[in-house]
């Protein structure tokens, strides 16, 4: 019986996929399919396996994955010379997944790698979306609520104009962060090898409650002071500056910053993989960085690091020691 | 080894070890013809008993044992045959590759076994079906377009791509 039931949500879910991926579905019809998701733990949990699939799929750049999972096709080399042709083109298409399409999708705003957003809410709030985030806005009679899914995002509240005023909250799968008239930063980092997601906010202006989603002890956070959340607990303060973030104006400052932590924050503004090499991972870097042209803040590594830095396509990067590889010139 | 927990009922061990004793060597003899490898020939045979062994229920009623070997036989060379393809045209592909869009050696490898995984997955469609799908998961075609390349309805694209899906899904673990 049980077994019965996980072949009906799949073929559900099989279908939503195919209605999804059809190349003309529209807002509607991904706001129909996330009432699906939430229809069910099942329903959920075989969308989960559908975004793994979608991941493993996003890894294989199509100009190799193709021809290789289309050779029995008698035209292959066909499909082959179509594909060299294409060259250029294809792996953009395969970086989509890294932009999370699915979640853009049923997100309300929603920034590209690279791309900065800015959206005056109803109330008069401004919230300003950094690269690769997403944030659902939900309004009720009770409170101002801001789903972040995936990012980051510079909150400026406005009083609420309703008779009685609502509260303004950011929810992150950690907690939900409460704003007490305020400016502040909210991110969100994803779990690594040996850490857990985290939230991570920065207060600019008075002051924000953030309570972790379990439920544990709220913390006031106050202006010039930044947090990390898990689901769990709110950690200890830490002083942080109480200026407005550098890349809401399009600048990475660094200050003595590791190499290795300045590369993974480069390459959130940045489509493709950047890595790099432990053996410089920590060089230290100073500076102001213009976020718009990674390609010449890379290019810069090179003048001020004993490093090289080494594209094997636009989408390939990786800094490694001085002299690693022949300098073509 | 991987067994269910039904394999300890010692009927089914006892019909597998029957099994095994009657007909293994015939299997490793079959299995040699085809591969033209004595190691490889033995390796699969192996293989052949560990998937009896995994689904013993279908033992008490085999009246045909060599039959049923011969089926299980038959797929573990199809997906034997599978990775060697696999193998070449992934060679073939990487030659023909332009050298800008050629990815570095470590990226190389995770590409290489996340291929494995999908070819692995999709092995059971029929070979448009896959067409369909890997045009529209790796290529991000829409369905109107790969009608059109692939010379086939946008309703049999539909239908292709459901069973994809539906294939993909289930063997997501």
């Amino acid at each position: 019986m049980k077994r019965m039931d996980d072949a009906t949500v799949i073929r559900q879910a099989a279908q939503w996929l195919v209605r999804l991926h059809s190349g003309q579905a529209g807002a509607d019809d991904w706001a129909a399919c996330a009432r699906w998701r939430a229809a069910h733990p099942a329903h959920e949990q075989a969308w989960q396996k559908a975004e793994r699939l979608s991941q493993r799929f996003g890894a294989v750049p199509p100009a190799l994955g193709v021809p290789v999972l289309t050779r029995h096709i008698a035209n292959r080399r066909a499909v082959l010379r179509m594909l060299t042709v294409l060259g250029l083109a294809a792996p953009a298409a395969w970086l989509g997944w890294r932009h999370a399409p699915w979640q853009n999708w049923t997100a309300d705003y929603a920034t590209a790698t690279g791309e900065h957003r800015e959206v005056t809410l109803a109330d008069g709030s401004r919230l300003t979306l950094n690269t690769g985030s997403a944030v659902n806005v939900a309004w009720s009679d009770t409170e101002r609520l801001v789903r972040l899914e995936r990012g980051e995002v510079y909150v400026r509240t406005a009083p609420d104009t309703a008779a009685a005023p609502r509260p303004f909250v950011v929810e992150t799968p950690q907690g939900r962060l409460r704003a007490l008239g305020t400016r502040f930063t909210v991110r969100l980092q994803p779990a690594g090898n040996d850490a857990p997601a985290t939230t991570q906010l920065s207060v600019l202006e008075h002051r924000v409650e953030a309570t972790p989603r379990s439920g544990g002890t709220a913390r006031i956070v106050k202006a010039g002071q930044a947090v990390q959340l898990t689901a769990m607990q709110v950690e200890a303060p830490q002083p942080h500056t109480a200026d407005a973030p550098g890349w809401t104006q399009g600048v990475l400052y660094a200050d003595a910053m590791e190499l290795g932590d300045f590369v993974a924050e480069l390459s959130r503004y940045r489509p493709g993989v950047i890595r790099c090499a432990p053996e410089v991972a920590g060089l230290r870097i100073s500076g102001a960085f213009q976020l718009a042209d990674t390609d010449y803040v890379l290019a810069m590594l090179r003048e001020t690091l004993p490093v090289q830095v080494v594209l094997r396509t636009r989408w390939w990067v990786t800094v490694v020691p001085q002299g690693t590889v022949p300098d073509p010139g | 080894m991987p067994a269910s927990s039904s394999v300890t009922s010692p009927a089914s061990a006892l019909a597998v070890q029957a099994l095994y004793q009657d007909h293994h060597s015939w299997l490793v003899a079959l299995l040699r013809r085809r591969l033209n490898c004595p190691h490889g020939a033995a390796d699969m045979a192996q293989d052949a008993f560990v998937r009896v062994l995994v689904r013993p229920d279908a033992l008490p009623e085999l009246r045909e044992p060599r039959a049923y070997l011969t089926t299980i036989a038959r797929g573990l060379l199809h997906d034997h045959w599978r990775r060697r393809s696999l193998e070449q045209a992934w060679l073939d592909t990487l030659a023909a590759l332009p050298e800008h869009l050629a990815p570095s050696p470590e990226d190389t490898l995770t590409i290489r076994q996340t291929l494995q995984q999908l070819d692995d997955m999709l092995g059971r469609l029929a070979p448009k079906a896959r067409e369909v799908f890997v045009l529209s998961q790796l290529q991000g075609l829409g369905y109107a377009q790969i009608a059109a390349q692939v010379g086939i309805g946008e309703r049999t694209v539909k239908r292709y791509m459901a069973q994809g899906f539906e294939l993909c899904l289930a063997l997501m673990e």
